[in-house]
């Protein structure tokens, strides 16, 4: 029996440490191809192959850093970004998550609400930032309003549907034990939510984003959103790059963090 | 058109009765009497599944129900399970011995363990569910596991494991709940046959140690002769008990799934079931045309 389960463990292992290898291939690669792209960009941009002007160019980009750490406001625009999406994403998905798990409840409701649902969805959440930054100014409230938008439909839809989906003969089984609905929801319902939750959370991280910089692009006093669209406007190249490589930098720091979040609580998935 | 009694059909009326009252057991744990059940189909024909089925099972027996597929063994699976109530009629689970309520436990196929429960955790579902797990109900299933030879892999997760230990798990979780009626809706097919084997003798020794009754719905006959005490052979729409078959095996030694299959009257029972079976498909077709 137990040579069993060790065989069974032992092939786990050795095909994640197969995919652990490829892994470590996989993104040798892409960093060298990226390294070369940086260096040919400089290069060019030097050489004048290319309009620095139009283009920036990466040893400009390190400069823009170096002056917006030391003289600007780099670190105070990123922490402002950073507060509004993850405010944003936390109560938006949370809410989004939440009330779509408890209409498991009520299913006559829950058609109707994701009636509702679905039509917030489809609306461009982006169009609403004007309405938005009018309604709570221009200040982190709004931002965090639209992060949150941009959010909750795709939250509760997801969650809604996960809900409904759970096996049918695992849902008969806790139905033939007599369990009470209260029950069924917190042990049957929610856990077989996870796996669909977290891939949510790890999408909605994208849409909390572009939410909170449309948001300072409309109307604010910080945020990297500000500091790209100021740039911008002043043909700053090297400063909206920066500002692009945060943002970037920023998404797959959350992703990060959702996957290690989702690793740990989801341990029956890894642990073999 | 599907009237009880179709023209075409084998039986009369008279030897329905006659099998029915056959199939009435004293102290039943089980007593369907009079189930009438049916579906409507999307056109609103109202098909009837059940007109008037009865039959008993006692204490600490093991009833099989055979048929081919589409006599509405899933249907009267899912009655007696709770999970639909009868359109008419009743269905009975008897008290246990002291009194107390009884209880239906099932099992099917699929072992529906949970991916996110060790091994241990899937075991005591069933109690979770209705009470608080005492470290007495812990101590048991650890017990039961063990006697399955699980005790290594009671904090593995259920993708670790074989497709019997599994079943092994998810029967572990029926018993804890101390059913006096277990329900078994093929339970052993997607098993290699040793293991099948094994888990037939599990299933029968449950009647020495507890008591419990089993009722084994399958569609395998040779499964359905070596664990039960009686057969009973679905057939028609509706569907009425077209034999019923008392399993009576002279083995060497006790019974066990391979020595209730080296029975010599194993072969004519088989005989005699199929080809009930095969009879029945003919009528079947005929009915509905």
């Amino acid at each position: 029996m137990s040579d069993v389960v060790m065989s069974a463990q032992a092939a786990g292992r050795r095909t994640r440490v197969r995919r652990l290898k490829g892994l470590g291939a996989t993104s040798g690669v892409v960093i060298l191809i990226m390294v070369a792209l940086v260096v040919l960009w400089q290069v060019a941009a030097q050489r004048a192959w290319i309009n620095g002007q139009l283009f920036g160019s990466p040893l400009g980009i390190y400069k823009a850093a170096v002056v917006g750490l030391t003289q600007g406001n780099l670190v105070t625009d990123t922490l402002t970004t950073l507060n509004e999406t993850v405010l944003g994403l936390v109560i938006g998905s949370g809410m989004g998550i939440g009330l779509g798990l408890l209409l498991w409840f009520v299913p006559r409701v829950a058609g109707v609400t994701e009636g509702f649902a679905v039509i917030l969805n489809s609306i461009p959440k982006i169009a609403l930032g004007p309405l938005i930054v009018i309604w709570f100014g221009s200040d982190m409230t709004s931002k965090v309003w639209l992060a949150g938008i941009s959010t909750f439909a795709v939250a509760m839809i997801s969650s809604c549907a996960a809900a409904r989906e759970v096996d049918q003969d695992l849902l008969n089984l806790f139905r033939s034990f007599k369990a009470k609905p209260g029950m069924i929801f917190r042990k049957l319902i929610v856990p077989s939510a996870l796996p669909w939750i977290f891939s949510t959370l790890r999408v909605n991280i994208g849409f909390a984003l572009i939410g909170a910089v449309v948001g300072e692009y409309i109307a604010s006093q910080a945020g990297l959103g500000h500091a790209v669209f100021v740039a911008g406007s002043l043909f700053d190249l090297n400063t909206v790059w920066l500002g692009i490589i945060i943002l970037t930098l920023m998404a797959t720091l959350l992703s990060w963090i959702v996957q290690f979040a989702e690793n740990r609580i989801i341990s029956w998935k890894t642990k073999r | 058109m599907n009237t009880r009694n179709a023209p075409g059909s084998t039986m009369s009326s008279e030897s329905v009765e006659a099998v029915s009252s056959a199939n009435v057991r004293p102290d039943p744990r089980l007593t369907v009497a009079g189930l009438n059940h049916g579906f409507e189909t999307d056109d609103g024909v109202r098909t009837a599944l059940f007109a008037g089925l009865n039959f008993s099972v006692a204490a600490g027996e093991i009833v099989s129900i055979v048929g081919r597929s589409g006599a509405g063994k899933s249907t009267l699976f899912n009655l007696v399970s709770g999970l639909l109530s009868p359109q008419g009629g009743r269905i009975e689970v008897g008290r246990r011995a002291d009194g107390g309520a009884g209880r239906v436990a099932y099992m099917l196929q699929k072992d529906l363990l949970m991916p996110w429960r060790t091994m241990l955790q899937n075991a005591v579902l069933g109690i979770e569910l209705y009470r608080k797990v005492t470290r007495h109900d812990i101590a048991r299933a650890r017990e039961m596991l063990a006697r399955y030879g699980l005790n290594s892999v009671v904090d593995a997760y259920p993708q670790a494991l074989s497709g019997g230990m599994r079943q092994r798990v998810a029967l572990t979780r029926t018993l804890l709940v101390d059913p006096t009626l277990v329900l078994l809706d093929e339970p052993f097919s997607a098993l290699d046959y040793e293991t099948r084997l094994a888990l037939e003798d599990d299933v029968m020794a449950l009647r020495q140690s507890s008591g419990t009754s089993v009722v084994l719905v399958t569609h395998d006959i040779e499964e359905a002769i070596a664990m039960s005490d009686r057969v009973i052979l679905l057939g028609g729409r509706p569907a009425r008990i077209e034999d019923s078959v008392d399993i009576k095996l002279s083995t060497q030694g006790p019974r066990t799934a391979v020595s209730a299959r080296e029975a010599p009257e194993f072969r004519t029972l088989h005989k005699r079931i199929w080809g009930g079976l095969r009879s029945n498909t003919i009528h079947h077709t005929g009915a509905s045309t």
